[in-house]
């Protein structure tokens, strides 16, 4: 008889109630998704997050470092009551939003990590995830911690959090904030956003594959090759640069 | 007064720019002192707006003539606001009209991300009164919201006029390839669905966020010379024609008429009447649309339209590309991005695109007669250029 | 003691100012701060209005009401609101409290509630 280690290393197995899937229409007229993806379906996501391992700006490196780190832990049963919850348009994967229950009562939000330019979708995408914790599980509060100037001012102000500095988050033990079910309840026509039952054809896609984002985060361009046009005339330049960017040329 | 053609341009990308200031000014300089086949000039005009505040650089115009070994050539910054640009091309017109130079570069830079957005905000608000307004917390989305209500409720402008506006300037600058934002937009996306709030959130209201411009960095340059030196190159002849400025109260609140925009008005009128052209006579325009209702208020009180008309003309599609004015088909302020000094200079090279035929695939079809507003502060300092092709 | 906001009247013609310009914008001819301060009144109707929901610096609150009134005496002033349903043309009446505290400087000025 050998003695299952792995038994021992995983976290309890509790009931959580499942996201329900919503959809909601986005600026540009496009349809997106929210939907809760398992364990199976995370290796089709940690290849997207990987590239924003290396980009500076708007700290995508360590949103990206350590949203990687959780969804591994996730997938290897490695940490205790996780959820992830997926955007995407097309099939195409649009934004990724976790975090885990600290208790009955008490949530605690991971991350929020946007895949296509348009701030509007790490919004959608992180009130789906307010929406789970208070309506769907039913809990009184959830710790949040912002790693960017933009999340921030997205979150700690538009929103009021409370602050909360007395419990270290565990995104790296910085000060929480707190989001508590009587802020949610009067910000709700904001946050609560988007139409259930998602329409068959829908979500039958979104379901089938998690397809790669088509305009991911990007090392900042070398924008003035505009007016590299001069030696140029033909405007190419600025396509010859994109190309080399997406590795076709 | 001796006539003043253009007869080069040059411009950067708008978007987030990581380069200093100084480069900003001069890689347009650069592209259009190529465009006109030229490398000496008389005088160089620099336009910005915030070099000292946000990016810790006094004497621009110093730096930038150095930068572009221009020396010993003179140089200054011109500063009115947003509408330093165009401000810095009035500038460069009097000197080659009034005869005493031959060749004035103008060129201009804004680099407003170098500082938070917060910052950002503060120094935009500057522009309004510092006891009667600033201390209140009014910035200029708020003020343009105040306008905009009254606007509506006089009018009957509706926030489905502001989302067209800013739909039509989106589509504008997908096809330009200087443009910041390169994004699709629909009236059901940011108005009408149920998920229109949160795509399209209240920044003032009535004001939504694709209602305001972004925060942009960038640059544009021009170059104006005599009649001589512009026969001599062998490009189209495009002449400065009018020129126009008028200004109004500091406080929006001691305006005349709260919903007039009286600069806008006497300063076309001044361009129009030097031009010797009317309104009606023009094919293109390039308006100030930091805030979606700016561009339908400018297109009626430069006379395009009557007074509470404007919105009216954009239901029947008369101010989209195909239209019978095509009014900011570089995107506008909207899309195109807003780097506050460099603006007044991107909105003429637009022109010229266009009056010369380059525009590609948003060319005005035979446009041969050209306006801009460069729009300063609230609505209190503006300037009006009307540009005539000649051959 | 309630605070004032003052209108500059100039000495030569009496036209009213607010706020302050160092030319009189009637007759042009005062000398330099050559102006009576005069308080203005503090009841009016309301212009026109916005809520500001993208704040300045010094502002830590979610929004800002702020708004344009028609005083009394036919002059205008910008100012805060603290109204619930604010609309064009109702009566508002003024207070002068504290507006922005910028780290120390506390800035003085007109907030408007209902009549």
């Amino acid at each position: 008889m050998s003695i299952d280690l792995e038994k021992i290393l995983r976290p309890i197995e509790n009931t959580i109630p499942p996201f329900p899937p919503k959809y909601m229409k986005l600026a540009g007229g496009e349809e997106m998704i929210i939907r809760q993806v398992s364990r199976e379906e995370i290796p089709d996501i940690l290849p997207h997050v990987e590239p924003l391992l290396h980009i500076e700006r708007d700290y995508y490196d360590i949103v990206a470092a350590r949203l990687y780190s959780e969804l591994l832990a996730y997938y290897r049963y490695r940490v205790q009551d996780e959820y992830v919850l997926v955007a995407q348009i097309n099939g195409e994967l649009v934004a990724v939003v976790n975090g885990r229950l600290l208790s009955k009562e008490v949530g605690m939000s991971y991350h929020t990590l946007a895949l296509r330019r348009g701030l509007r979708v790490g919004a959608h995408a992180f009130a789906a995830k307010m929406e789970y914790h208070f309506d769907i599980i039913g809990q009184k509060e959830v710790l949040i911690v912002a790693e960017s100037p933009i999340g921030f001012r997205r979150w700690m102000i538009e929103y009021s959090l409370e602050k909360r500095f007395h419990i270290p988050h565990e995104l790296g033990g910085v000060p929480s904030w707190a989001l508590t079910k009587e802020m949610f309840d009067k910000d709700r026509y904001a946050l609560v956003v988007g139409r259930r039952p998602v329409p068959q054809d829908l979500l039958a896609k979104a379901q089938a594959a998690i397809l790669p984002p088509t305009d991911p985060p990007r090392a900042p361009a070398d924008l003035l090759a505009a007016t590299r046009s001069m030696y140029d005339s033909t405007g190419t330049a600025l396509m010859a640069q994109r190309w080399k960017q997406e590795g076709m040329d | 007064m001796r006539e003043v053609y253009v007869v080069g341009i040059g411009i950067t990308s708008f978007a987030w720019l990581p380069y200093p200031l100084s480069e900003i000014a001069a890689y347009p300089a650069m592209v259009a002192l190529k465009d006109a086949g030229l490398s000496k000039v008389d005088h160089v005009y620099v336009a910005n707006m915030g070099s000292a505040w946000l990016n810790h650089q006094t004497g621009l115009a110093s730096a930038v003539v150095d930068s572009l070994s221009l020396t010993p050539v003179g140089a200054e910054v011109i500063e009115n606001g947003p509408a330093s640009g165009a401000s810095a091309i009035k500038q460069g017109f009097l000197a080659v009209a009034s005869g005493l130079h031959d060749v004035v570069l103008v060129t201009s830079a804004e680099r407003l991300r170098e500082v938070n957005n917060l910052e950002a905000t503060d120094f935009v608000a500057s522009l309004t009164h510092p006891l009667a307004e600033y201390i209140y917390g009014v910035t200029l989305p708020s003020l343009a919201a105040m306008f905009a209500r009254l606007y509506m409720q006089k009018y009957g402008v509706t926030e489905r006029h502001l989302a067209m506006v800013a739909v039509k300037n989106h589509d504008n600058a997908l096809l330009n390839s200087f443009a910041h934002l390169h994004e699709k937009i629909t009236l059901d996306g940011i108005l009408d669905s149920p998920e229109a709030m949160t795509n399209n959130p209240y920044v003032a209201e009535p004001l939504r966020f694709f209602d305001c411009c972004p925060v942009s960095d960038g640059g544009a340059c021009i170059i104006l010379a005599s009649a001589d030196v512009a026969k001599k190159l062998k490009k189209p002849l495009i002449r400065l024609a009018g020129v126009g400025q008028a200004t109004d109260t500091h406080c929006i609140h001691e305006r005349a008429e709260p919903t007039d925009l009286l600069a806008v008005r006497g300063a076309a009128a001044q361009a129009f009447k030097m031009a010797g052209v009317a309104p009606g006579d023009v094919d293109v325009a390039e308006l100030h649309d930091a805030f979606t209702i700016l561009e339908i208020v400018e297109s009626e009180e430069v006379g395009f339209f009557k007074k509470g008309e404007g919105h009216h003309a954009l239901e029947r599609g008369e101010t989209r590309l195909g239209g019978k004015l095509p009014i900011n088909t570089s995107g506008g302020l909207k899309a195109k991005g807003h780097p506050l000094g460099a603006t007044g200079v991107a909105q003429v090279h637009e022109i010229i695109l266009q009056l010369r035929g380059e525009a590609e695939k948003r060319q005005v079809e035979d446009a041969k007669i050209g306006f801009t507003c460069n729009f300063g502060g609230f609505g209190n300092n503006v300037v009006c250029f009307v540009f005539k092709r000649e051959n | 003691m309630a605070l004032e906001i003052y209108a500059y009247r100039c000495r030569k013609c009496g036209q009213l100012h607010y706020p302050f310009r160092m030319v009189c914008k009637k007759c042009g001819k005062n000398g330099p701060h050559e102006f009576d301060t005069v308080p203005l009144p503090k009841t009016g109707k309301l212009v026109t209005f916005t809520t500001l929901h993208n704040l300045p610096p010094d502002f830590n609150v979610a929004k800002l009401a702020l708004g344009v009134v028609e005083l009394e005496n036919g002059m205008r002033i910008t100012g805060q609101l603290k109204i619930p349903a604010p609309k064009i043309g109702m009566a508002v009446a003024g207070r002068v409290e504290v507006v922005r505290e910028a780290d120390y400087n506390k800035n003085y000025g007109i907030v408007f509630y209902p009549a």
